[in-house]
Order: structure tokens, then sequence, then C-alpha cells
């Protein structure tokens, strides 16, 4: 379990972290959400005390992760996948890693394999493509067989084979009980991957949620109506808490009331509706909504391709 | 590339290793300092140069006491013999450049490389990751001295012998200048690591180094006249120190062998503790 009250981070007077509190539960996969340079990053340093915190504090199972006598077989961290001499071998890496806590060389062995990292081991780092960096990294916050993990964008760079791949080892690793914790800038991925979900802005926590509440938290249905009598519906459906908004000469965007009452409202003025389309609101909408101008930039991410079938319809 | 089906199910409450202790960060430290090629390249350069430059020197000491024109200078003999005394620790100004840079570019080169987040993400407390990679840097640089000094010495012995210059171990201050040559390469070691975690940056912690060795004593030397006090204060520059270690006979205002090891280690002890203070203050 992780866990961070009021903890803020400076830097240089540029506020990256503000205060924000929250807790990171076993047995599930916590979503770590948010725009580029939103915290989220700076957030799991602080967690593992490559960073300092301004104020507040941060824990893991208890304790500040440097007091723990095992680090590596508390948390497995994947910060950044350049985290390695280019000029080492990933092999050489790991066991300089594993060292330190006396971890056996079949270890070693163990997480290569288990990374996929096999026929590059004995190559350098320098040369490896960013995905095979990324499985570097997993291997080596695999090493310690931790209780906690934190990978700050996992998926970034690998092939959509690799992205299944650490969507199924992050969900099997919650499965047996461990704290996983996940960044990501891809709403798609979280979607996938986390049954919790953190979302960060500027600092500030957004959102501290289950997946399905960020999803439908504080949203209102909203219904695209068409109708020969789009004032007619108007009048018959308006009430408090009901938003109409007229896009086009028979249409109306309706938030506030199911299809259903709405259908209801047309029949007993024997209204004709002609389309009645509910406006599914798609996570990437919650996500932007959520974080609304706080959004550095956007950008489509790089693994494109391995955005799932079924995403972002919205109509 | 192919991935492996399923994570290794492993017991969550079976520990992979033990915890951390002095003697493991020591061993992570010197797995480090030996896979990655330029550390062996770096040594062996610094090894070839050192004992190229005994031999050099000894060579030029034989030519000059059996030259055939006017003969061994008179009066000099008994100084050339004290010259050759300090032979095997004559390659020492090499292998402080040399150690110098390596000592900088172990450290400074896991921050520009990213390696110190894997560093200080095993070893959170810090303290122990950065003792240990400079006492594994100053361990290699003392050896470095002391077998590149003894090979100097082995080196010239026959080379000295063509003008009766040769000498034995336990000629006067020779042992113990032998052993010095190691013990300064540790201490400029130490230094390197210390300016190097300071700066974190290669290039600049190289050149500051080098250039409080070498370039110090030379704006030192121009200086003197100017004022009594900067020969005095000279005398506790690392260079001199460093000398002043390994000479055989103490010179004429000179500090001896002991006060010149405090002194470098003095340098050394201030720029590992300023070292120290700012990687437990920094974010990594």
């Amino acid at each position: 379990m992780i866990e961070a009250r009021e903890l803020s981070k400076l830097f240089g007077g540029k506020t990256a972290v503000d205060g924000i509190t929250f807790s990171v539960q076993p047995g599930k996969v916590t979503g770590f959400l948010g725009p580029n340079g939103a915290g989220k990053s700076t957030t799991m340093r602080l967690i593992v005390g490559l960073d300092i915190p301004t104020a507040g504090t941060v824990s893991v199972n208890g304790k500040p992760y440097a007091r723990h006598r095992m680090p590596l077989g508390e948390v497995g961290a994947l910060l950044e996948a350049k985290a390695a001499h280019p000029r080492r071998t990933a092999y050489n890496h790991l066991r300089a890693m594993a060292a330190t806590e006396g971890i056996p060389d079949s270890r070693v062995r163990e997480v290569i394999e288990l990374t996929g990292l096999g026929p590059v081991a004995r190559k350098r780092v320098g040369g490896f493509s960013l995905g095979m960096g990324q499985r570097l990294g997993l291997a080596a916050a695999l090493l310690g067989d931790p209780q906690t993990l934190i990978l700050d964008e996992p998926v970034n760079g690998l092939d959509p084979e690799g992205v299944k791949w650490v969507r199924y080892l992050v969900k099997g690793l919650a499965a047996e009980g461990r704290t996983v914790f996940i960044s990501s800038h891809l709403m798609s991925e979280m979607a996938l991957t986390a049954d919790h979900l953190i979302v960060i802005g500027r600092g500030r926590i957004l959102a501290d949620a289950p997946i399905e509440r960020v999803l439908t938290g504080g949203q209102q249905e909203r219904v695209l109506v068409r109708t020969d009598d789009a004032d007619g519906l108007a009048a018959a459906v308006a009430a408090a808490g009901v938003d109409i908004r007229r896009e086009a000469a028979d249409e109306l965007r309706i938030t506030g009331l199911s299809a259903r009452s709405i259908a209801e409202a047309a029949l007993s003025r024997g209204i004709l509706i002609t389309g009645l389309i509910p406006q599914q609101e798609t996570l990437e909408d919650a996500y932007l909504e959520l974080t609304g101008g706080e959004v550095e930039y956007q950008s489509r991410p790089v693994n494109d391709q391995a955005l799932p079938a079924g995403e972002g319809q919205s109509t | 590339m192919s991935t492996a089906a399923a994570p290794a199910p492993r017991s969550p409450r079976t520990p992979a290793g033990s915890p951390v202790t002095f003697g493991r960060v020591l061993r992570s430290e010197w797995i480090k300092t030996h896979t990655v090629p330029s550390t062996v390249i770096l040594l062996a350069v610094s090894f070839a140069v050192m004992v190229g430059l005994g031999a050099l020197v000894a060579w030029g000491l034989v030519s000059l006491a059996t030259d055939e024109e006017s003969g061994p200078p008179q009066g000099i003999g008994q100084s050339l013999q004290s010259a050759a005394y300090d032979v095997p620790a004559a390659g020492l100004p090499f292998g402080q450049l040399l150690i110098a840079a390596l000592a900088v570019v172990l450290i400074a080169s896991e921050y520009t490389t990213g390696m110190i987040r894997s560093t200080m993400v095993a070893v959170p407390t810090r303290t122990p990751a950065l003792l240990a990679k400079t006492l594994v840097t100053a361990a290699i640089s003392f050896l470095l001295g002391v077998v590149a000094a003894f090979t100097t010495y082995f080196l010239a012995q026959p080379i000295l012998s063509g003008a009766d210059l040769e000498f034995g171990l336990d000629a006067k201050g020779v042992l113990p200048s032998i052993i010095n040559t190691g013990t300064v390469l540790a201490l400029i070691a130490i230094m390197g690591v210390g300016i190097g975690a300071l700066l974190r940056n290669t290039a600049g912690g190289v050149v500051t180094l080098v250039g409080g060795l070498f370039v110090l004593p030379i704006i030192a030397g121009l200086l003197t006249g100017l004022a009594d006090w900067v020969e005095d204060a000279a005398r506790f520059l690392p260079s001199s120190a460093a000398s002043a270690l390994v000479a055989t006979e103490v010179q004429p205002d000179q500090f001896n062998q002991v006060e010149g090891g405090l002194i470098l280690a003095g340098w050394a002890v201030v720029l590992l503790a300023a070292a120290l203070i700012a990687l437990k203050k920094r974010d990594i």
C-alpha cells in the first residue's frame, strides 16, 4: 500500500505536485492518469525517494521507501526507460542491481526470460530500442519480486504485443495481492488495465475512484434527439436540471434525462421522434473533461495502433 | 520479440533477496566498475603510460651518467643515484591525470546516463552507494599505482645497471615511495569521485580536477614573486602534497611524506564529505 499525505514538490518555485493525498491499495491495479507535465513522474519519484518532498510525506507499506531494508524486495520501480549505462549489457546491469540485495543470478535470468529480453541480454543497453529499454526497466522492477510495483508509463514504446503483455502482467501481479501503481497519459490503456483510477492535473488530484465511477461519476446522461417538432419537444422536457441545446433545426441535445423519459414525454404530447441516440460518454471524454484546460498539449500516443477497437465511438 | 506467457508464480512472501548491506553494495559497485569497457581500457592505458614513462626516465638518467663526451658531470654521481630512487614513482603525474579522469567518469557518467536512478532506487539511503563507489575506485587506483610502480622498478633495474645506478628495494625511501604511488592515486580517486558527484558532469568534473592538479601549481609558480604567502600556500596544493608523499628524500622547505599524505587526505576528505552532504540533500 502506498500512502501520500499532503505531498508537495516545488522545482525552483514551480509547483509540480501540489499537496496531494491519496492511497494505493493492494490487490488491484491503480491507474495514475494525467496529461504530460501533470506531476505523475514527480509523484512516483517522490515515492521511491529520488526526489525529496518540499512538504508532506509518502510511505510504502507503512514506512518511507528509504527505510526499508530490502528496497528492491519491497518496491519494483520502472521510472524512466533510460536508467542504465549504455555501455553495459542488460545482464550485467541487472546483476549489479541484484547484487545490492544478494539476489541470485538465477533470479536475474528468470526476469530476463519473463520480460522477453533473452535474445538481447548480452548486448549493450545503448543499442536497445525504446521498447527493449522498457522491458529492461520492467525486468529491474521485478528483480526483487516486490510486493509493490510502481510503473511510470510502462507501455511507452512497446509494440502491440508488448502492450498486451504488460496489461496481462500487471493484472496478474495485482491478482496475487500486490499493489500495482501504473501511470499513463492514455485513457484507453487505463480503461483496459486499471481497476481504480487517480487522475492528476497540474499537480492536483482531480479524481480518485473506481474506474467505472470516473467514467460515469458526475456525468449526466446525454441524448441526441431528432424530431420534426423540436420546439414542442423542448417545451415538453423542460425542467430543472435538464439542459437542452439545439444542434440543428430538427435536432436537440438533451442532458439530464434518459432516452426513455424523453420518449415518454414525446409520446404523451404526440410528438414524432425520428432519432433517439444516447451519447455514450467515453473514458476519453471524461478524462478531457476532468483535466480540462490543464492539458499542456495534446497529441496522439506513439502506440496508437495499440488502441483497442471499440474505444472512442461517441455516437 | 517474444514474450513469456505468464508472470512467474512466486509466493509474494518469499523474498528473492536479503537486506542491503555495505558488502553487497560494494559488490554491486565492483560489478558496475568492471562491466563498462572504458574503465578497463583506461586502467590498462594508465598502467602502460606510467611504466613507460618510468622506463624513459631511467634511460634518460643512464644516458646522462654515461655521456661519452664529457663523462658524468663532476659531483653529480650522488644526486643521479637519488634521482634513480625516484624512478618507480616517475609515472605518477600521468597516473594522476588518468585516474582523476577515471574517477570523475565513474560517478558522473551515472548521472549523465541515468544509471544513478537505478543505483539510488536500489540503495535509497544513498550514502552507502557513494561510499562503496569511492572505496572501489580508490582500491583500484591504489592497486594500479603500486603495481605500476613495482613493475617500473623491476623494468628499470636492467636499464639503470648500464650506469651502475641499479638499487635494491631496501634503498632509502624506495619501498615507501612505491607504496605511496598507490596512496596518491587512491586519494586522487577519492577527490575525483567527490568532484564528479558534486558537479554531476563528466567534462566539468575532469576539467575541474585536472585544473586543480596541474594548472594551479603553474599559476602558483607564476605568482610566487608577488608575495611570500603564495609560496607557502602552494605547498598545500594537492600536487605539492602528492610530490611530498612519494618523495624518497624530504626536500628542503617541503613537507615530509606523512605531512604530504595528511594534506592530500584532507583534500580527499573535504571533497568527499561535501559530495555526501550534497547527495543527501539534492534530488537525484
